[in-house]
């Protein structure tokens, strides 16, 4: 995470006026927020901005981001390909352990929730592409608003207790995980991620529960990797391989897809473009606001309580900053209870709106290493739309 | 990460009753142009992935819908021959373009 120099330049033009409407061509700016929810409900699931049914893509309205745990009937969907089976026996489905091991394994669910340590994790799922509507020009993929995301608690069993009873080889290196998730069409590849086993850590789980419920089936029922502080590209759902490897396989998801310009700034321009590049892996700082809205009328001298998350790839968040006055002047929200750094941090800040008109309400994250989010027009563009963070600024008019 | 006692309960949930017999994901008619062109667009972009991934894109210049099609050939696989390829280029652009070529 190299935001050394968007932290400078994010103090230094915060002093400017926020021009929100009248945008450059290329200059970086607040994601789109004006979509709805659908009138057709997915399974398990309430309404949800709807980007495709086929596979499944749904984004959480940006109003439910005011609590620590996004509720499973509104957490976003995503996936890449469309044979999604719709049929999960949990008696007889099983996950396989090979390759790189002394003991090849089936695991029945049933085995998991009995013959491991059970534990629980609280952590935020964001896509690497969550809130790329922001960029110009548009980068390839879904044009995201902010509700690419979530934060659950999630319960299973640890991913290294798994390995350490297969045992692994020597010269083992790399884990590839599948899902049952498949193409229509047997030449497009599918989706598996490769991890460096070096990466892991004791947070790494298999997950077969979310916030106290079984896993939804769209959030990849009855299994799924979760791998905290990571982008969601990795959380492989419907988990049914894991493989150990020698030697890193190249595969388009991982070569073309989820990575961004191996520079300081992770960004270039689409004249060009970067020849290094690198996979997005852990999250940088990031808040929302989630109330009020965009285009929300607040009564004068009323108490507004602004409410968001805040959150980061696991360094933990120190203080979200508010400002009312376009970046002159920040002053500190109060922060809720510490759900474990790799959670949302919820955050309020009340005040009393004493001009009528229009007010621009933003928030700006910290993290314990000091990192800060940028206003969006210092991000620079990348091809792939990923990782935005920028400062969240909602408008709302006080009458 | 905290540690918790093992469970022995055998979590049976009601919802999950659906997933043993088979979900059913809703069908989404979503509204796509009609225009010259549109056979081939049914017939060779809908195998993979709904027409929700071509609508969200938005307005788009000639080189990007070209750069799309590409992609879907070259990366994904997507038997489209060339013929089909520009007539689902000049489909895309007349349909969803934004009047600039590059
Ligand atoms: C062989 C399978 C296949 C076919 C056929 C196919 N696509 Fe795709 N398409 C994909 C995959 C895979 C993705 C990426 C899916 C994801 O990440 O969610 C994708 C993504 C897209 C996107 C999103 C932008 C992007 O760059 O990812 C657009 C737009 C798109 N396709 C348009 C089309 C059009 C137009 C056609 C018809 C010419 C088409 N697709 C046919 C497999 C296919």
């Amino acid at each position: 995470m190299k935001r050394r120099d968007f932290f400078k330049t994010s103090i230094a033009a915060s002093a400017a006026v926020l021009g929100t409407t009248s945008l450059a061509a290329g200059e970086t700016h607040q994601p789109n927020e004006t979509r709805q929810v659908s009138k057709y409900a997915f399974p398990e699931k309430r309404p949800l901005i709807t980007y495709s049914d086929r596979p499944p893509l749904l984004e959480t309205p940006l109003s439910v981001f005011t609590q620590e745990f996004t509720p499973n009937d509104q957490f976003f969907v995503r996936w890449h390909l469309p044979d999604i089976p719709t049929h999960i026996d949990p008696d007889t489905y099983t996950i396989h352990i090979n390759g790189f091991v002394k003991k090849e394994l089936k695991i029945s669910i049933q085995e998991l929730k009995t013959d491991f340590e059970q534990v629980e994790v609280n952590a935020v799922v964001q896509c690497g592409g969550n809130s790329r509507s922001a960029f110009t020009p548009i980068p390839g993929g879904i044009q995201w608003g902010s509700g690419a995301m979530g934060c659950a608690k999630w319960k299973g069993v640890r991913l290294k207790d798994i390995l350490d009873k297969a045992g692994l080889l020597e010269g083992a290196k790399w884990i590839g995980f599948n899902g049952r998730e498949k193409a229509a069409y047997f030449k497009t590849p599918n989706f598996v991620r490769e991890i460096e086993i070096d990466e892991l850590d004791d947070h790494v789980i298999i997950a077969y529960e979310m916030n106290g419920e079984d896993l939804p089936y769209l959030n990849g029922y009855p299994l799924r990797l979760v791998l905290p502080g990571y982008y969601s590209d990795s959380w492989v759902k419907m988990l049914s391989n894991i493989t150990v490897t020698d030697k890193y396989k190249s595969l388009f998801f991982m070569d073309k897809a989820y990575r961004v310009p191996d520079n300081e700034c992770e960004c270039e321009t689409p004249e060009n473009l970067a020849k290094k590049t690198k996979p997005i892996t852990i999250m940088n700082v990031k808040s929302v606001i989630g109330y009020p809205e965009n285009g929300a009328k607040i009564y004068h001298n009323s108490q507004v309580v602004v409410r968001g998350v805040a959150w980061d790839g696991g360094y933990g968040i120190n203080k979200v900053l508010i400002s009312l006055d376009d970046g002159k002047t920040w002053e500190e929200a109060e922060l809720k209870e510490d759900l474990g750094r790799y959670s949302y941090r919820a955050f309020l800040f009340g005040f009393k709106p004493k001009k009528y008109g229009k007010l621009n309400i933003m928030a700006k994250a910290v993290n314990s290493l000091g990192e800060e989010q940028p206003l969006s027009k210092d991000i620079g563009w990348n091809r792939g739309g990923y990782k935005y963070n920028g400062i969240h600024v909602v408008n709302v008019e006080v009458v | 990460m905290k540690k918790i006692v093992l469970l022995t309960a055998l979590s049976i949930s009601a919802l999950f009753a659906q997933v043993k017999e088979s979900v059913e994901v809703p069908y989404i008619p979503f509204e796509i142009k009609m225009g010259k062109g549109f056979d081939a667009v049914q017939a060779d972009c809908l195998m993979c992935h709904s027409f929700g991934y071509i609508l969200n894109q938005g307005p788009q210049s000639r080189k990007f819908w070209r750069g799309k099609v590409d992609k879907m050939i070259e990366e994904f696989k997507a038997p489209i021959d060339k013929k089909d390829a520009k007539i689902i280029e000049d489909y895309l652009f007349e349909n969803y373009g934004n009047g600039k070529e590059q």
